[in-house]
């Protein structure tokens, strides 16, 4: 079967969102990144709150560009729909640490309707679930990013393979992302909750600007195994690997269902000459 | 003066430009009274001035995560080695780590000034999110979307969707659970009460989405405009340019050793063109607005009022930093100086310089009063 082309993802779309990914990126691992001149003038301890600014302007440009060709009402309501049902899912796991239900309906929409519709909707069921339970804030944009490649990276995953081996890839794709997710906004994050400013002497987990790459990495890496690996991102791992497990098959059998019944990218055309006999 | 103060809705980006300018002032200082001073403001504001809707309810969950960070970063220092400084309060014992572990160490001799030095930024951070805790309290989410540029429209329209449809879901679940009494017998396995709740749920769901579809198509939403072919070369050419630009500018800004006209420069002009052609994009747009929301003298009030505490600040900050940042080094209360405190106050004025909320979801004594 062929995949459908709910958002078109063109060659200059690709390459819109690859740029935007690629500048993304950059501001996730930005504390890795940063090497400290000895007399010039840096921008280190500025740059997150510059790109706390330039994030946000990524994302709409990336969604202009791939909402560019006008796109079509039925997956707008799609969209909308399947947005809704994520932002129902997010307040579930709240309370728990670690249960988080949001992903695995991403994996599976991205999945069935392909990687600029994944993509987009990671970014809408952010957004609404931010506006639903009040959550808009500067770690925003940088959730929308991170679960928009989520979205993106399940739409890009081989599409022959079906059935058993689909839902294991899918459950090998959702524990990869869960770890993945928490290590980006972690990284993001690390240097604003433990402090960037204060002197610093051996043996503290803050971030060192301008420090060689693998020292800080190394420090990062028992930052977040001591705080959230244990808790939080095995705990989404586990949830997404259970809910991909029980869920997964009917799920995508239902998406699979409603976008055959919606038939994207078919457009309806008038023909003259079959409205002609169809008159007589 | 009877019309300025007719109860309505602000606009709500002028609630944002509020919220931003107090939480960017207390990015310039650590004095606790200071940063005190603007919680007790943003908190002052959001009570006069919220209404009884879902979102307003969420400040207090704000303050909540405030306390929450504050705690974090006290116990961060505790655990992590918080031995800088020479007044030491506390002695752990300090538990060894293997030499994978970067040569961090847990516990140990804790000293009253790194204590101290969480605490301040602890209360900045805090301070900072409750601020945006008060915009998210006070701006109506939904009229908010109302404000998305031309560009965005579809993006809108599907969150838009998707708010309207959140309601309907919650029904949905109930109109389940009751068919599924209904027909009895199904108390199986909890994995099963999953499967028969969700996927029928899902199911409603998406065939509402597709006549909500055919609705939209009957009343021409979500109608691709006709767009030049050279137009929208240029539109993508644009947005490659700026977003090359923005790749280059954000690499130079972080790594110290290239040349610094690729840092800012590059970076603000990728972001400019970039957005250049984010507003071409949205020229193929063309919508006409139900009642469009305007700027008036009450919004431009409370948007000054916001800018004006970031600016007394700044000025401050740079004129007589002293109090601003009380000194780790030799210990003593932190003194609180006279600009500065005028400065945090003008946040107070929208509380009484704007209109009472007019949405249906007003609570009663504030309409009688």
């Amino acid at each position: 079967m062929r995949a459908p082309s709910v958002v078109r993802l063109g060659p200059r779309s690709a390459a819109v969102l690859g740029l935007a990914s690629l500048a993304g990126l950059m501001m996730f691992v930005w504390p890795l990144l940063v090497r400290v001149e000895p007399q010039s003038m840096q921008h280190g301890p500025d740059a997150p709150f510059v790109f706390i600014g330039i994030l946000p302007i990524l994302i709409i440009v990336v969604l202009a560009e791939l909402s560019e060709g006008g796109m079509d009402s039925k997956a707008l309501a799609m969209l909308g729909v399947l947005s809704a049902v994520n932002a129902a899912l997010r307040p579930l796991g709240a309370g728990t640490a670690g249960i988080e239900t949001v992903f695995f309906m991403l994996v599976l929409s991205g999945r069935v309707f392909g990687a600029g519709f994944g993509f987009v909707l990671g970014c809408t069921s952010l957004f609404a679930s931010a506006l639903l339970t009040a959550g808009v804030g500067p770690w925003l944009p940088f959730q929308m990013m991170a679960s928009a490649w989520i979205g993106m990276g399940a739409g890009l995953l081989p599409r022959r393979v079906r059935g058993k081996a689909e839902i294991a890839m899918l459950v090998g794709y959702g524990i990869v992302v869960a770890y993945l997710f928490g290590f980006m906004m972690n990284l993001w994050f690390w240097p604003f909750i433990t402090d960037a400013e204060v002197p610093y002497h051996d043996g503290h987990i803050s971030y060192v600007p301008g420090d060689p790459v693998l020292e800080n990495l190394h420090r990062f890496a028992v930052f977040t195994l001591l705080t959230s690996t244990a808790g939080w991102d095995t705990g989404r791992a586990i949830t997404n690997t259970i809910a991909i497990l029980v869920l997964g098959p009917a799920v995508l059998a239902t998406l699979r269902r409603a976008s055959r019944r919606a038939s994207f990218g078919a457009v309806a055309t008038f023909d003259q000459d079959l409205r002609a006999t169809a008159l007589k | 003066m009877a019309r300025y103060f007719l109860p309505r809705d602000l606009h709500p980006a002028a609630w944002w430009v509020w919220a931003l300018g107090l939480s960017v002032a207390a990015t310039r200082t650590t004095n606790p009274w200071l940063l005190l001073m603007i919680v007790a403001v943003a908190g002052y504001v959001v009570v006069a001035r919220r209404t009884d809707a879902p979102w307003a309810m969420a400040f207090r969950m704000y303050l909540y995560l405030g306390a929450v960070i504050v705690c974090v970063r006290v116990f961060f220092r505790l655990v992590f080695g918080g031995a800088e400084g020479s007044t030491i309060i506390l002695r752990l014992p300090e538990i060894p780590l293997p030499a994978w572990a970067a040569g961090i160490r847990l516990l140990g001799d804790v000293s009253a000034e790194s204590l101290l030095g969480g605490l301040y930024d602890g209360l900045r951070l805090a301070t900072m999110v409750i601020c945006l805790g008060a915009a998210n309290a006070l701006a109506n989410p939904k009229r908010l979307l109302k404000a998305m540029p031309p560009a965005l429209y579809e993006v809108g329209t599907a969150v838009i969707v998707a708010l309207s449809v959140f309601p309907q879901l919650a029904e949905s679940v109930l109109r389940v659970r009751r068919a599924r009494k209904l027909r009895g017998g199904a108390s199986g396995k909890r994995v099963a009460a999953l499967h028969a709740i969700i996927i029928p749920v899902l199911e409603d769901a998406l065939s509402r989405s597709l006549q909500l579809a055919a609705s939209m198509d009957s009343r021409g939403y979500g109608r691709a405009g006709l767009v030049e072919a050279r137009a929208r070369l240029l539109t993508g050419a644009l947005m490659i340019v700026g977003l090359i630009g923005v790749c280059v500018g954000v690499y130079a800004t972080l790594d110290g050793s290239t040349p610094r006209f690729l840092a800012a420069p590059v970076l603000s002009s990728g972001v400019l063109v970039a957005l250049a052609g984010f507003r071409l994009a949205g020229r193929r747009v063309r919508r006409t607005r139900y009642r469009p929301d305007r700027w008036h003298l009450p919004e431009l009030v409370v948007a000054a009022s916001g800018i004006g505490v970031a600016a007394v600040m700044f000025v401050t900050s740079t004129v007589n930093p002293m109090n601003l940042n009380p000194s780790l080094i030799t210990l003593s209360w932190p003194a609180l100086s006279w600009s500065p405190l005028l400065g945090v106050l003008l946040g107070v004025i929208p509380a009484v310089l704007t209109p009472l909320p007019a949405s249906p979801h007003v609570p009663a004594e504030k309409v009688a009063a």
